[in-house]
């Protein structure tokens, strides 16, 4: 039950009575109580006319998914079952993040008849993002008091990675197929597989052509080669203490789900099977086995539930999470935060046992305004800005330099850039057939 | 945004279920503390009602049980037949002695209210009259003659007057203030003398009528009305005639002066207008306040920037003035580009790194050397000159070893 700014005005105008009658204290006391209950006897007699907020059936129809940042119309129905006329206001109580705005609507529902309330839901955070009641306000014909009820219409959409690193992919998937049917390629390593013959033109390697071929036609032949297919590549992503990070103001997990995204989109164009992970202390997520569109919608809806957790990641177990998914040789691409050589030790300690089996890429988010304030260095507070500035920056390239030495790429970029990084790196020892 | 749609195909029939108590349930949830309340507002009530009847009036009141109170004589003087009205003020005085036969007044005026006309015809309400504790105006007023004894030294009062309520008594309680008579006053009989001209009861004649005061009035209240003599000479005084006034003066004897206060100038609409304002900042509470159903949980990530152990670094920096270790810092930074921009590793030993700079940019050596290794900055400005140094140093050798763009040669 509620009262509206009508019954409080009502109230308020029983002071022209009161002024105009009340010369004498007495009948100005009786007015003011003759008044009060008048309008009190007003407002009862609207919440008693007021239509039932609990004769209402509630039904919603929601989109299931949907990318962060896009916008999708959730609708509630809502049917009067009672003999009332509703004149009502619904609230429907999104989660804030759900992006619904002003979640209230005013409506008139005739008993027995149906109407649908709209709300235009753009999220602003990624995972689940739930709808738990419906709150309805029935005024009375007046206007002057309302009747409430909270009822319950469950709902829930899940909020997907916005992707924003796939404008990157199709430059990449140009360079890829760039790679395609190459002649000759600058280290012909192992990875490299004989495609096909044809006939030679001008520009091509002469150190490809196929003498034999050529004897057997007429034309002078050279082989082609392609890179290398069906290679595994395992994508594990830290959500451990690290990843809750904000570096411009977004979560470097956030980060490391569009540098994988990107990968994945990529690697798995280029026929490769990619796996993903990620982990803590337990597997928060895994894509396995998947391929296509499939695999992209899969490790879409798996990260969209993954938030950073706030415990320390236990890198002993990791080589055993890669064995689980692989024992031939893969791209094992960790997207971690590098730290000072304190926090890399764990990491550092189980390196070996990837690079000895596999090819190891260590991806990592940088923060542009570290290398920003190592410039700027107006006055004292500055100075000692840049000075740890660079002394972060020693510490990053120090654990880099050990990860290189085990054996392991380090890709490292601001948010913006490490997903492309990471594909061209991909790329690169695709072409160098070190996959 | 609401539209009319079509018939539902199939009807949801059920209604939503609703989380919100109906006034019903509510109400048979907090019947405890409904009762619980009720039960305390019955105890308070009982209670206030029960203590009324001893409520404390002032000294001497006739309804009063309090040690100060005069309800014992009251009662005692009812049990003898004696009818004890009270009277609130002078005129009220006035109707019940009209009313009455013979009536005798008792007066008890500790806060001095009533005025020198008021005494005069207070005295003549009745035949007669017994003043209790009579203060200098009441004195100056019904009898000139006497005047204030101080207090008696006396152990043991006794009558020695011919009064007969005073010769029943005997005795009073002794102490007390005293009333004096000077020797040469006539038509004055003093009762209980205390050494001197000194009594605590003096009998006169004002206005041809019996005037008894009665220098100490507390020998009447509840507490010593049983010691010595105090009850025979209370009842023989008092319980003369069949009815008696028992006149305590009070606020309204006083009359009133002055101009209008500001409540009688006030027009009547006005406290019933903030009454009025009172009930609307009320409704307006609950319109405003009344939530529109129950808030929304939802667990947010919490917010860490990931520059913020760098920031924390500078501050201890910053706090423990470790300019050479943070000149360290940019130093070793420096030379690492350096060597970067003159095509030398990242590895390279530091004093080729010095040669090579001060080579390109055409600087003497031990210069370069007192900016990227020597010089130690003694207070906070030299620290950020030597800051400004070093870039300034990077600027000139980046200058010297990035080729000039073609067409430019000559500027």
């Amino acid at each position: 039950m509620t009262l509206t700014g009508r019954f409080v005005a009502l109230l308020a105008l029983g002071v022209v009575p009161i002024v105009l009658f009340g010369r004498a204290s007495e009948t100005a006391a009786t007015v003011l109580g003759l008044w009060v209950v008048a309008v009190l006897a007003l407002g009862i007699l609207d919440l008693i006319l007021a239509g039932s907020p609990r004769r209402v059936a509630l039904a919603r129809s929601l989109p299931s998914r949907v990318r962060l940042g896009e916008t999708v119309t959730s609708d509630l129905y809502l049917t009067n079952t009672g003999t009332r006329r509703l004149n009502m206001v619904v609230r429907d109580a999104w989660q804030p993040s759900a992006g619904a705005g002003n979640n209230r609507t005013k409506l008139a529902l005739p008993p027995g008849e149906r109407r649908v309330v709209s709300l235009r839901l753009t999220p602003h955070r990624r995972g689940e993002r739930r709808v738990d009641r419906v709150t309805v306000r029935s005024f009375g014909p007046l206007g002057l008091w309302a009747r409430q009820a909270t009822l319950q219409a469950p709902g829930q959409i899940r909020v997907l990675p916005p992707f924003n690193a796939r404008k990157h992919l199709p430059s990449r998937i140009t360079r890829l197929k760039e790679l395609d049917g190459r002649t000759s390629l600058m280290v012909r390593g192992q990875g490299t597989e004989f495609d096909s013959l044809r006939e030679y033109v001008r520009g091509d390697d002469v150190r490809s052509i196929d003498w034999r071929a050529t004897a057997r036609h007429n034309d002078v032949m050279v082989r082609t080669w392609r890179p290398e297919r069906d290679r595994r590549v395992v994508v594990l992503i830290d959500s451990g203490r690290t990843s809750a990070a904000r570096v411009d103001d977004e979560p470097r997990l956030d980060t490391a789900f569009e540098a994988s995204l990107l990968l994945a989109a990529l690697a798995s164009t280029a026929g490769d099977h990619v796996d993903f992970i990620a982990y803590d202390r337990r597997v928060r997520g895994r894509v396995k086995g998947a391929q296509g569109a499939e695999l992209l919608s899969r490790m879409v809806d798996t990260m969209a539930l993954i938030e950073p957790e706030l415990i320390e990641t236990d890198w002993s177990a990791v080589p055993g999470q890669v064995r689980a998914v692989t024992s031939r040789q893969a791209l094992v691409v960790l997207i971690t935060s590098i730290d000072a050589a304190g926090a890399s030790s764990a990491l550092l300690s189980v390196l070996p046992q990837l690079t000895r089996r596999h090819t190891v890429i260590v991806a990592s988010v940088t923060d542009p305004t570290t290398l920003a304030a190592t410039h700027e260095r107006g006055n004292r507070e500055e100075v000692y800005r840049a000075a740890a500035a660079e002394r972060a920056l020693l510490d990053v390239a120090r654990v880099s330099a050990a990860i290189r030495r085990q054996g392991a790429e380090v890709v490292t970029g601001s948010p913006a850039d490490l997903p492309p990084a990471l594909a061209d790196r991909y790329i690169a020892l695709k072409a160098a057939g070190r996959l | 945004m609401s539209l009319p749609t079509h018939a539902p195909s199939k009807p949801p029939a059920e209604d939503a279920v609703s989380t919100t108590p109906t006034l019903r349930s509510a109400g048979r949830r907090a019947r405890f503390w409904v009762l619980a309340g009720a039960g305390a507002v019955l105890v308070a009530v009982i209670s206030t009602v029960l203590t009324v009847g001893a409520a404390d009036g002032g000294p001497l009141a006739a309804d009063s049980a309090t040690p100060i109170g005069a309800r014992a004589l009251v009662e005692v003087l009812h049990q003898q037949g004696v009818s004890v009205t009270a009277a609130a003020s002078l005129d009220e005085a006035g109707t019940l002695a009209s009313a009455a036969g013979d009536p005798t007044v008792f007066f008890f005026d500790p806060d001095g209210l009533l005025s020198a006309e008021q005494l005069t015809s207070m005295a003549q309400l009745a035949p007669r009259t017994i003043v209790a504790s009579p203060d200098f105006l009441t004195l100056q007023t019904l009898a000139p003659a006497v005047g204030f004894g101080g207090v008696s030294q006396a152990k043991v009062t006794s009558a020695r007057c011919t009064l007969p309520a005073a010769v029943n008594a005997e005795t009073l309680s002794p102490g007390g203030p005293t009333l004096s008579i000077p020797a040469a006053a006539d038509g004055l009989t003093g009762c209980f003398p205390s050494g001197g001209d000194a009594y605590a009861l003096i009998q006169t004649v004002a206005f041809d009528r019996s005037l008894t005061l009665l220098a100490d009035g507390t020998l009447l209240n509840n507490e010593r009305i049983i010691e010595a003599g105090n009850a025979a000479l209370a009842l023989n005084l008092l319980g003369a005639g069949d009815e008696l006034i028992w006149y305590l003066p009070t606020i309204a004897d006083v009359p009133g002066t002055g101009s209008a206060s500001l409540g009688e100038l006030t027009p009547g609409w006005v406290t019933p207008t903030l009454v009025l304002l009172v009930l609307v900042t009320v409704a307006a509470a609950v319109w405003r306040g009344r939530r529109f159903g129950p808030l929304v949980a939802e667990n947010l990530p919490v917010t860490v920037r990931a520059s913020e152990t760098m920031e924390g670094r500078a501050r201890l920096y910053a706090r423990s003035n470790a300019r050479l270790r943070a000149l360290d810092a940019l130093r070793v930074g420096a030379v690492q580009r350096l060597a970067g921009h003159v095509g030398l590793s990242r590895l390279a030993a530091l004093d080729e790194v010095i040669v090579m700079v001060a080579t390109m940019t055409d600087r003497p050596s031990a210069d370069v050397r007192s900016v990227l290794v020597d010089a130690i900055p003694a207070s906070d400005a030299a620290l950020v000159a030597l800051s400004d140094r070093l870039l300034e140093l990077e600027r000139a050798t980046a200058r010297a070893t990035t080729p000039l763009p073609p067409g430019r040669m000559d500027s």
